[in-house]
Order: C-alpha cells, then structure tokens, then sequence
C-alpha cells in the first residue's frame, strides 16, 4: 500500500509539529525517519494513524483498487499495525493474554498466533511468554517488544513504529531488525520506522526522510547504504 | 534556602498543580462551572442550616435545637469522611515528586499534614454551621457561646480529617482496610439508629455543650486527640513514602482465568474478558465495585433490621440505588479507565463500539447481585417483587443509555491503580449523577399517581425492556458519537494520562 500525504500541517499553538507539502511512500518501501527531539516524528505518525486531528491536508492509504483517507473511514486498520508508545499496550493483561487478544479480534486462529510467536522466539528470549507477568510489570524493553509483536501480528501491509530500537539490548535490536527487513521481502509491506539510531536506520531503510521543525528537509536514497555520510553532515556527529 | 522559602515553593507547586490540571488549564467555562457547583453546595449547606434550626426549634419537646444537632454530629463526621475521598490527596502522594531530592523527608511530612489540618476544606461545613449557629444559638444563647461550639466542631473536622488520611494512606496498602471505617462507621450508626433512643445523643451533646461553655478540659482532649492522630499518620505516612521508593510489587499474576467460554462470542467475546480483567486486577475498579457492595449491603441491613427507611420515598429511592450504585460509579466515568490505553483501542476497526457492548453487557449482568441482597426484603415483605422488577429493567433499559452517553464526553484518564478515586468527577459527571438518582422515582411516583401501584413500576419495566431491547441501537449512536469527537477525546485522555 502507498502513504500519500498531501498538504499536511498540524501545529501546537505557535510551534509547527508538522507541515508536508507532499510526500509519498511507496508500497512496499521501508522509510527511516530521522530527526532532532521535537522534529515532528512521532506527530506524523499519530497524523498517519488518525490518533491526532490534522490543522489542514490528507493523508490517504493506495493501492491499485483502493483511495482512503484515513480521517474518513476505519478499513485501513485492517491493514495497518503500528507502536508509538506505551499507551498501544493493555498493561493489567499478561503478554500471552495480550497477544490472543489481538490475535481474535484481528480473526487469526490459535494455530496462526503460534507460529507467529514460534517466529519470534529468538527475539522475546524467553522472557515474555509463559512469565505469568501483567505487561506492566515488565522491564521498558521487554514492553517495547510486546508492542512491536503487536504491531506485526495481524500482518500489517502498513507497519508503523515508532522508536522501535528504544530500550532493546544489542541484541534484540539486531534481531528486530532482520524480523523487519525478512517481513518487508515476504509480505511487501509498507514500513515507516522513525530513530536516532542512524546506523541502525541506515542499516536497513533504502530511504530516509530527515524532518526538522515539521518539514522534511531531505528525501535520502539509501538503496547502496550512501545516506550515512549525509546523515552525519547533518547531526554534526564527527565534529 | 531556608525551611520558610522551602515551604512556599513547595504551596506553589501546589497551587500550580490545580491552576494547570488539563481538565482547566484551556477551559474557562469548566473553571466557571466548578466555581458555580462550588457555590451551589455551599448554598444547599446554608439552605440545610437555616432549615434545621428554624425546623428544629422546640421539635423535640422543647429541645434546643443545637442539641439536637449536637446529638447527631456524628453523622456528619462520617458523610465529611467519605466525601474526603473524592476531594483530598494524601501527604505521600503529595511528597512522593520530592522524596529523592534534598529535602528531609519529615519536613515533607510536616509541610503537608499541617497544611491538610489547615486545609480550607475543614470549614466547609461551616456553610451549614454558622447560619445555623448564628439562629440556634448566637440570638438564644450569645456570641461567646456560639463561637466555642463552632471552634469545637472546627476541631472534629481536622481530627476527622487526620482519621480519613490514616485509613486512606492505609488503603493504598491494601483495601482490606476498608473495613476498618465500614466497621467503626457502621457501629456508630448502629448505636445511634438501632436502639428506641440515640445511644450516643447525650455523650455527644454534651462533648459539643463544653464547647460552647469553653471548658478548658474537653477542647484540651481534642487537641490531645489531634496530636495523636497527627503522630500517628507522620509514622505512618514516613513508613508508605519509603515503601513507595523502595516498593518491589509482588510481580506473579494468580488469576489467568482463560474464561475460553467467551470464545463462543468472538470479538465481543474478547472485549468482555478484556472488561473482566480490567475490573479484577486494577486497584481503582476493585475498589469501586467492593464500595458498591458495601453500599448495598449496608442501606439493605438498615432497612431490613430497622424502620429507618420504611418511608414510600426512601424504600424506592434505596431499591433504586441498590440497582444503578454499581453501573453509576462505573458508567459514570465511562471510558475514563480506557484512556491508558486509547491509542491501542483506537488503532483497532470499530473496538470502541465493541468494547461499549461488553461494557453493557457486564453491568446488566453485574444486576444479578442487588436482587440478591435485596432477597429477603422481598420476602419479608419490606420491598415488593414488582418495584424491583421495575427499576431492575429500568436501570438496564433506560439509564444505561443515558449513562452511557459519558463515553461520547469523558476524556478525561483516570488511573487504574491509584488510590481509591484519585480524580473528582466532571461536573457534567456530578450533574448526570443528580439525574440519575432522582429521574426514576419523580417518574415512578408520577405513574404511580396516575396509574396506581404497581402500575408505575410496570411502566418502568417496560420502558426499561424498550432499552434493551434496542440496545445494539443506541450503543452504535453512541459509538459514532464517539468518533466524531475522538480527536478531542484523545487529546484530553493523553493529556491527563498522567496528571
């Protein structure tokens, strides 16, 4: 599914969060976002994912059959999965209650939820199910993976996340990023992940948008890893 | 910076704390109306004590009339206790932001309970106090008079005050303690209402009589009783600070109750497990349902064992309650408990339409419990068969929907696990409460004047099943009442989350 943002602005009294002209994301592109504290990432999410009221503009979900904004009907949570924040997450629930929750109401059987975990075993290293543990008692990155199971378990062919590196160890974020880079060549989903890790972002987006005070500044081509440079130069790190 | 300048910031941030709470800080016209609903319950307080000392005025075979207020005071420190609970905070939720800074932790303490003993809230029973001194005793009985019995009542409410923070800092450990109040309280009620005459009238009468003569001894007692409570909560609310810093939770879930029988209804199936789970392992709804029965259960009793409540008006407006206490407390707030986890509600097609049907489902079901409290009152004759039907659907069937239309308004979080009602209610939410309380018995009363018993409360049975009925219909108005206001609802949810 292409994200065909046209016009869209959204502002908090005097300070603009977003302000995109036009911008598409192509179906089945992973797109990083890159950006300062306050650039404006998490806004463009919320706005993409109808959580916020945009001041002006659309933001519509494509595909060959299909034109809908977002702001006007549900059908594109069918299809759409995404994490910003802890407030995704039913806390008083187990993990495993969690995860049947979203399974039902998203219509997978138990068979499709089992080899959906069994997938992603390595990544919850044996510390998410079976832990007779309410999600609120769990540590930030063992919630930040339930999120992003969350997020992936209904299939999405739009995966949004936010942060998703935030709190992983080393070696759950290595694991979440090949889950992702595996998922987009399976499935062709649409993938927006926003971060402050550039390696990471670098790593696997063949594009990244850098956003400064609401605009994106710059449409980066990464399809050859060339974006790290630019990235860099901008945030200034090897100075 | 020294202790004084220490202390002013910390009134500060108090003060700060109020003027910049999201439900206020944008909405002139909430701030308005709180102001206004302040002001209203002064004036109900007022209306209540110049009623009372012109209506008590040689009621009671010559009787002064502040004795027989006197001899019931005790009623009003329990109605002043349970209203703390939706109008006070308690010392360590206040000191909790400060307690890993520099600053000594008994000071904290100090700062917050002198001002709780201070508080402005202490003398809003005033309201009803002085016009009714003023009458009852300033004109009969002079000036001098009037102001120790009103400085003694002053001294009940801190010392009252200092009771509810006690049982209240208590309760954050466990709601077992509830019972603590509901005993004492119960007890006194007992003692006051079971017996032919008052138990407690002539030590309470004079208790607040050596008020007024300034005896020297008995306001020495209160204080003594003041100090002690004030000791006794510095321990305790220094011993629940440190626990809240050092507080390893008890982390092991014991009920992971599959509840595979709701399977059968698919993804309204899912959305009631989800309202169970949420009403049995989160603090605040616990507690809410637990005060529900405790509620029942009491007003039952009193009927049951005494003639308190045989009036027409007081049997239905009981048997009511009985049947909306549980929807009201809960439904009021209605997606309120929600709003810790909009956003992942909101990303799911149509959940929110699913999610009011589960609620509507779990409260009607809930409604098995008032008939079976109520059970040997109907037996015994004290309540009849038809009025419970009556309001029974009455409650499902009409205000149901009138409370559930909150979900299209309430956006406002409240937390799940926090003390007992961390928040007040709106004043939309006090005013719907109002309604709620009295709309059926004015209508009952009004077809049982037409119609005749019982055929008011078969009109209200009917209405109610009219309700039910129609249900699927209403909640999806409702629902779609929801989404066209979900951005202002969200926005207000998450700016509340934790506030």
């Amino acid at each position: 599914m292409n994200i065909i943002i046209q016009n869209l602005k959204k502002s908090f009294g005097e300070k603009v969060a977003v302000n995109i002209d036009s911008f598409k994301i192509n179906s089945g592109e992973i797109l990083g976002l890159v950006g300062n504290n306050g650039a404006g990432k998490s806004t463009l999410f919320r706005l993409i994912l109808d959580l916020i009221k945009a001041d002006e503009g659309t933001v519509h979900m494509t595909d060959n059959t299909r034109d809908i904004n977002v702001a006007e009907t549900e059908e594109w949570k069918d299809w759409t999965g995404a994490y910003v924040d802890d407030s995704f997450l039913i806390d008083y629930l187990t993990p495993d209650e969690y995860f049947q929750f979203i399974a039902r109401i998203s219509g997978k059987d138990p068979k499709e939820l089992e080899q959906f975990l069994e997938k992603f075993k390595h990544f919850m290293a044996d510390e998410i199910i079976g832990q007779k543990k309410f999600i609120r008692n769990l540590s930030a990155g063992n919630k930040q993976k339930v999120g992003i199971m969350a997020a992936m378990l209904l299939q999405p062919q739009i995966l949004i996340l936010d942060e998703p590196f935030n709190f992983l160890d080393p070696s759950s974020q290595s694991a979440i990023k090949h889950l992702l880079k595996k998922y987009n060549e399976e499935t062709n989903a649409t993938i927006l992940v926003s971060s402050h890790n550039l390696q990471h972002t670098v790593d696997i987006c063949p594009r990244i948008a850098l956003l400064e005070h609401g605009v994106i500044i710059r449409d980066i081509d990464n399809k050859e890893g060339q974006a790290q440079a630019e990235l860099e130069d901008y945030f200034e790190i090897n100075d | 910076m020294n202790k004084y300048q220490l202390y002013k910031l910390l009134r500060k941030h108090e003060d700060l704390k109020v003027k910049r709470h999201p439900m206020f800080d944008k909405n002139r016209f909430m701030k308005f109306l709180m102001i206004f609903m302040w002001l209203y319950y002064a004036a109900i307080l007022i209306f209540m004590g110049v009623t009372m000392a012109i209506g008590m005025k040689g009621a009671y075979n010559g009787v002064a009339a502040f004795h027989v207020l006197d001899g019931w005071f005790p009623i009003v420190l329990i109605i002043d206790f349970w209203i703390r609970f939706v109008m006070q905070d308690t010392p360590v939720n206040q000191a909790k932001p400060y307690t890993l800074l520099p600053i000594r932790r008994s000071f904290l303490m100090h700062v917050y309970l002198i001002r709780s003993g201070f508080s402005l809230g202490n003398l809003y029973w005033g309201f009803m106090l002085v016009p009714f001194g003023l009458i009852a005793i300033a004109v009969p009985f002079g000036w001098i008079k009037f102001a120790g019995w009103l400085f003694g009542w002053w001294l009940l409410c801190i010392a009252n005050g200092f009771c509810y923070l006690f049982v209240r800092t208590l309760l954050a450990k466990h709601m077992a303690w509830l019972v603590l109040p509901v005993l004492v309280h119960g007890a006194v009620i007992a003692a006051m209402v079971l017996p032919e005459h008052n138990w407690l009238d002539m030590p309470c009468t004079a208790l607040l009589n050596s008020f007024a003569n300034w005896n020297i001894l008995s306001i020495l007692a209160v204080f003594a009783v003041i100090a002690v409570l004030y000791y006794a909560n510095f321990l305790l609310q220094n011993l629940m600070v440190y626990n809240e810093i050092s507080k390893k939770e008890n982390v092991e879930v014991k009920n992971t109750a599959k509840m595979s029988y709701l399977n059968r209804y698919g993804q309204l199936g899912e959305y009631l497990k989800l309202e169970v789970r949420m009403k049995t392992r989160n603090k605040t709804p616990k507690m809410q349902f637990v005060m529900g029965i405790g509620f029942m259960l009491f007003f039952s009793l009193m009927m049951y064992f005494t003639d308190a409540y045989s009036g027409g008006f007081m049997k239905s407006f009981i048997c009511l309650y009985n049947y909306i206490f549980l929807g009201l407390t809960t439904l009021i707030g209605v997606m309120c408990h929600e709003g810790n986890y909009i956003d992942g509600l909101m990303s799911r097609r149509e959940s929110i339409y699913q999610l009011l049907r589960a609620k509507f489902y779990f409260n009607s079901f809930l409604l098995i419990i008032p008939p079976l409290i109520m059970l040997p009152l109907m037996i015994s004759g004290k309540m009849s068969v038809w009025m419970n039907l009556g309001y029974l659907f009455f409650t499902v069937g009409v205000i149901y929907p009138i409370l559930f239309q909150m979900a299209v308004y309430n956006k406002d979080t409240f937390p799940l696990n926090q003390k007992i009602t961390g928040k007040q209610g709106s004043t939309i939410q006090q005013i719907l409460s109002l309604v709620i309380l009295f709309l059926p018995i004015g209508i009952e009363k009004l077809a049982t004047l037409l119609l005749g018993d019982p055929w008011g409360f078969i009109l209200l049975m009917c209405l109610g099943i009219v309700g039910v009925l129609t249900h699927k219909i209403w909640l999806k108005n409702i629902y779609q009442r929801f989404m066209v206001r979900r951005y202002t609802n969200m926005e207000g949810f998450r700016a509340s989350r934790n506030s």
